[in-house]
This record gives structure tokens, C-alpha cells and sequence, in this order.
């Protein structure tokens, strides 16, 4: 999964460049807003230190039931004391009631939709981030083409919360327009967690103990 | 008093003007209605300080009437009949005073009073040709050439003699009925007299101060049976609008089985406006107002069932365990509850086992139903990695995936 051009990134830029508008430096990043991830060494793998906030969050889980959800379950019980909103759209299985009570996440505060197929699912996920008002919103899109990501990436930047798209790994091989684009392997009593890609941020690779919870 | 006037147009029939009176009831408590003549008056005196002057209220009315789409016309006047007959004037200004009434109508043509064509015929012939003239001649003069209905008309026009009416009262349910002249083919044709009656619904609910959460709407075809479409909201609504946008959302994703000729907007029960409306929200609260219209958007596209909450219910069968709840219940877990895998799973037959980890957990439930189930659940780790919830069946050995570790 390496960068083709990242030895053309380390170039000097030409002139031109920083009077392109749009075009952003690495000394005049902004401050990216996010919130941690519970886990101290993957938050020091993340620009802004945490998940990001009013940005995509895309992770591609090589196979399921590895803790892939688990692995947000500190930020989501952190929003859920919030008294914030968390909305699981189009999950592939049940979320089962007594799994997200042990996980510190009451009932009420969790939102399960249902979509009949991937294009309403997308359209309840972008509704949902762009309105805002929930903490969280967790998509399982089975969507190959990366167009339904540009508009959840602008819905996700329209709203003030997490948004973390679920995707297959066949969409591994595609660029991905998520600000933050992440891949999770199972290990021993532990889930790698892999950044594949982190606007304004750097990438790398850190092994968790994410497991058994949630 | 100062009486408004709303002048409605001709075509309009008995039951939209009474809809007209229905929305009007938030400007007054006091509407009167003339069908015959489609007036409607609004005692407006007592309402100027609540919105704040008579221009202010003004301009809601014709704010109002604008968002109606009504080619209405409206005139103020201190009595009732003045109202009337200014409402017809174009370039009339409002008349507050009464002592100012009468210079504001005398140059005003005769044809304007509302009298008998053949009193204003006959007036005319003898060379009164403008109110001012008409109301300088001696009241008992006209009275006996005709009659005491036109002076009264005139004692009532300048407020010389009571004129009681009988206020119109808004029904307790709300039905308004809307039909087409030519059968509406599309969804098109069918939102902007749909718009019209929700901006009816929104000054009927204001001048009751309530609020909706169900509303029933159903569309009358030619031999088909109606599509009925039911809204509910999270929370309790009176926005035009918003109630519009939704209606809008299900009526597109609805099949209609031919042109509509008549539109039904039924409203039953109404429940109290929440009072966060009324004040600043502070943080939690404002996502709260836009998580619940949020929610009627969902709703509206996705249908009811598909937005869903969970709830916990008493059973230790796993897969009896949780439920969809219709309404946000708080629930607890018994203390020391074991863990719980994310994903609940139909029970899946499987041939390989992966192997197990730790000790089973023994789940003996059902037997009081007929379900006998005594089950053992296992931990399981696959050979790619994944972490599976087993149970191994007591009484026939074998082996089912009923939940995963996501």
C-alpha cells in the first residue's frame, strides 16, 4: 500500500505553488479538530490527535469480527456521556442491545437504520451527517465507487460529527476521497490497525488490544 | 373594535373559506365569516399589542395570505361593514379612528356600498353618485323611500348601531378537503394545493396553540381506492414547512395509481408544543430539536420501520434477549452480565469448528414455552483471525454461529 509519489512530495516546491488556491503547505496546515481515540498510540498516529471531526473516517476491515468496532468503542461511549447520539446505518448483522449496554452505550442513545439498499443507506448516513445532530454515524457501505464517498466527505464536513464508513477489501486497490483512510488485520489478542492515509497528518502503523469487548 | 376585512376570491367555495377563517384564528379570537359574500373579519383591536402595532400585523396577514397563494385584498376599518367596503378598495389605507371614517369613505363611488343594485340604481338616477352624497341626506328621508334596511346598513357602516355577529368557531378535529376541477396527473400538481392547506393547518394549530403528531392525508382517485398516506413526528410540529418537506418526501416514493381529484388532510389529536420552542436552546438541547427532525426525515424516506431503537427485554435466550423499540426506553443490564458479542446472528448450522476459547457459558432457557433450549456458548477464534460466539446444542450435539466479536 505505498505512495507512489511520495519521493516527488519531498521535492522543494516550485514557486508557483502556494499562489494556487486550495494548495496547502505543511508549515500552514490548520489545526485538524478531533477526538481521541482512547488509545494513546494511535491518537499520536492522527493529525489532530483523535479521530477526525467534520471528516471522513474510511476503515477497511480485512475480514470481519476482528474489533473493528471496538476499536471506536472509547470515543463513542465518550459521546454517548455527551448525551450525543450514536447511528449505526445499514449494519451487515443485529447490534445486539446487551453487547452495546457492556460497551457503556445506552440504548437510547443509539440510532439503528435500516436501509432496504446501499443507495438509501448512503442517503440516511449523508441526512444524518449533515444535520449534525448526532455524535457519531458508523456506515457499512457495500459500495465499490468512490463517488458515494465524496459526498459523504462533504456531508461529513457540512456537520460537526465522527462519520466512519465500513468498507469491503476490494476497495483497497481504488484511491479513496476519506480524509482518513485506515486498515485493520487481525493479530494475536490484538487488531493492527493501519494508516493508509491521514490528511495533513503522516500515516503509520500501531497493534492495539482491541478485542473480545463489543 | 377595529374590524380587518379579507376579501376572498369568488370562486373559492364555503369550506375553503371556513379553512380561510380556521387559519385566520391565530391574528384574532374573534373571526366572523359571510359566505355569501366571502368576507371574513378579524376583531384585530384587542390582538395590536401582541404583535406589536397594526403595521406588524399587517404585514403577517398578508404575509400569510401571500404564503396561501390568495389573491385576497383586505381593509381595517372600526366597524365591520367600513372593513368590508375598504377591503375592496385598492388604495385604501387602513382607518383606526372613527371620527376619521366617514371623511375616508365619502369620495368613494355609490356602487361600492354593499346595498341592493336596484337601491343604487335608483340612488343614481336622482344624482348621488358618491357615499359622501349619500350619507348627507336626512337617514329618515331614506328610510321611507327605501326602507329600514338601508339605514341600518348606513348606522351600521359608520358605527351609529351595533352590529353583533356570530364569531366562527374553529372545530375541535381538523378535516379540510381540497378539489380539483381537472384531475391532477402529477406529484407536481399535487404540492402546491398541498402546500396551501399545511399553511392553513399552521394558523388553525397557532390560534389554538397546539401542536400535531399525526396527520392522515389521502388523495381520491377515479376508480381505484384512495392512497393514504399517515406522518408522524418525533416531536410535536406545527411548521408548515417542515410538515410540507415531509409529506413531499413520501408522496415521491409513492405509487399512485392514478390522477387525484381531491385531496383529505385529516389532523385528530393534537398534543402541547413543546415550550423549548419558544425559548434559546442551549447546546444539547438544539441537537436535540434537529435530532428529531432528523429523525422524521429518515422516517418520511426510509419508512418507520427502518429507523429503529433497541431495548433490552427479560429472557435468557440470547436471541430473545433484545427488541426494537418504537420509543427510547432506559434499560440496565443485570449486574455482572458476560460479555456479548456486537452482532447478533440467526443461528447458522456450521461443520468446522475453530477453536474454542475459555470455559462454555450454560444457557438454560425456554423450557416453560415449549422451547426447550439448553445450550453451551463458546468463545471461538477462526484460522483467519475473526472472533465467533458458538453454541453447542445439549440435546443434539450440534454446533451453531450465533453472534460475532466485531
Amino acid at each position: 500500500m505505498s505512495s507512489p509519489s511520495l519521493i516527488s512530495r519531498l521535492r522543494p516546491l516550485p514557486p508557483v505553488l502556494p499562489e494556487i488556491p486550495g494548495v496547502w503547505r505543511a508549515h500552514e496546515l490548520a489545526p485538524v479538530k478531533a477526538r481521541s481515540t482512547g488509545h494513546g498510540a494511535l491518537d499520536a498516529l492522527l493529525p489532530g490527535g483523535g479521530w477526525p471531526i467534520g471528516a471522513l473516517t474510511e476503515l477497511v476491515p480485512l475480514i470481519e469480527g476482528i474489533g473493528e468496532v471496538a476499536l471506536l468503542q472509547m470515543a463513542l461511549k465518550r459521546l454517548c456521556d455527551e448525551k450525543r447520539h450514536i447511528v449505526f446505518v445499514h449494519p451487515p448483522y443485529i447490534p445486539y442491545a446487551p453487547a452495546l449496554l457492556s460497551a457503556g452505550l445506552p440504548l437510547p442513545r443509539v440510532l439503528w437504520i435500516d436501509a432496504a439498499h446501499d443507495e438509501d443507506a448512503h442517503w440516511a448516513a449523508e441526512q444524518t451527517l449533515r444535520e449534525g445532530a448526532a455524535g457519531a454515524v458508523l456506515l457499512w457501505s457495500r459500495a465499490v465507487a468512490d463517488r458515494p464517498l465524496r459526498r459523504l466527505q462533504l456531508a461529513a464536513e457540512a456537520g460537526e460529527s465522527l462519520a466512519f464508513i465500513y468498507r469491503p477489501a476490494v476497495t483497497l486497490d481504488r484511491p479513496s476521497p476519506a480524509a482518513l483512510r485506515i486498515v485493520l488485520r487481525p493479530a494475536t489478542a490484538a487488531l493492527d490497525v493501519e494508516v493508509l492515509k491521514a490528511r495533513g497528518g503522516r500515516g503509520g502503523a500501531v497493534s492495539l488490544p482491541v478485542h473480545a469487548h463489543v | 373594535m377595529l374590524w380587518l376585512c379579507i376579501v376572498s376570491p369568488v370562486q373559492e367555495k364555503k369550506h375553503a373559506l371556513k379553512a380561510l377563517a380556521s387559519w385566520a384564528g391565530q391574528f384574532s379570537s374573534c373571526v366572523c365569516l359571510d359566505a355569501e359574500r366571502s368576507l371574513l373579519w378579524l376583531e384585530i383591536g384587542s390582538s395590536l399589542r401582541y404583535f406589536g402595532g397594526l403595521d406588524r400585523l399587517l404585514e403577517k396577514v398578508t404575509a400569510g395570505l401571500n404564503a396561501l397563494a390568495l389573491a385576497a385584498t383586505t381593509g381595517v376599518a372600526p366597524t365591520a361593514e367600513a372593513a368590508a367596503l375598504l377591503a375592496r378598495q385598492p388604495q385604501a389605507l387602513p382607518v383606526v379612528q372613527l371620527e376619521h371614517l366617514q371623511p375616508a369613505i365619502a369620495a368613494l363611488p355609490l356602487n361600492t356600498l354593499a346595498l341592493l343594485p336596484a337601491a343604487i340604481a335608483g340612488l343614481q338616477a336622482s344624482g348621488i353618485a358618491s357615499v359622501g352624497a349619500l350619507l348627507a341626506l336626512p337617514r329618515d328621508a331614506l328610510a321611507r323611500r327605501w326602507g329600514l334596511h338601508m339605514t341600518g346598513y348606513l348606522q351600521r357602516l359608520l358605527g351609529e348601531r351595533a352590529d353583533p355577529r356570530k364569531p366562527y368557531r374553529a372545530p375541535q378535529t381538523y378535516h379540510r378537503r381540497f378539489d380539483f376541477a381537472e384531475p391532477v396527473q402529477t406529484v407536481e400538481g399535487l404540492l402546491f394545493p398541498l402546500r396551501r392547506i399545511l399553511y392553513e393547518l399552521q394558523g388553525y394549530l397557532r390560534g389554538r396553540d397546539t401542536a400535531l403528531q399525526m396527520l392522515n392525508v389521502a388523495f381520491r382517485h377515479r376508480g381505484h381506492a384512495d392512497t393514504a398516506l399517515t406522518l408522524r413526528t418525533t416531536e410535536p410540529q406545527r411548521d408548515a414547512l417542515r410538515l410540507f418537506a415531509l409529506l413531499r418526501e413520501k408522496l415521491e416514493r409513492t405509487q399512485l395509481p392514478g390522477a387525484v381529484t381531491r385531496i383529505r388532510l385529516n389532523v385528530e389529536q393534537f398534543v402541547a408544543l413543546r415550550d423549548t420552542q419558544l425559548h434559546l436552546w442551549d447546546e444539547s438541547e438544539r441537537h436535540d430539536a434537529s435530532w428529531s427532525d432528523l429523525l422524521d426525515k429518515l422516517r418520511a424516506r426510509l419508512g418507520d420501520q427502518a429507523v429503529r431503537r433497541l431495548g433490552l427485554r427479560d429472557d435468557h435466550r440470547p436471541e430473545k434477549a433484545w427488541c426494537v423499540e418504537s420509543a427510547a426506553v432506559a434499560a440496565d443490564l443485570p449486574p455482572a452480565f458476560p460479555d456479548r458479542p456486537l452482532w447478533l446472528l440467526p443461528p447458522r448450522p456450521i461443520e468446522r469448528l475453530p477453536k474454542l476459547l475459555g470455559r462454555p457459558e450454560r444457557i438454560e432457557a425456554g423450557w416453560w414455552s415449549g422451547e426447550d433450549s439448553s445450550r453451551d456458548y463458546y468463545i471461538a477464534q477462526t484460522a483467519e483471525g475473526s472472533r465467533w460466539w458458538l453454541y453447542r446444542e445439549a440435546a443434539t450435539a450440534r454446533w451453531f454461529l450465533q453472534g460475532i466479536w466485531a
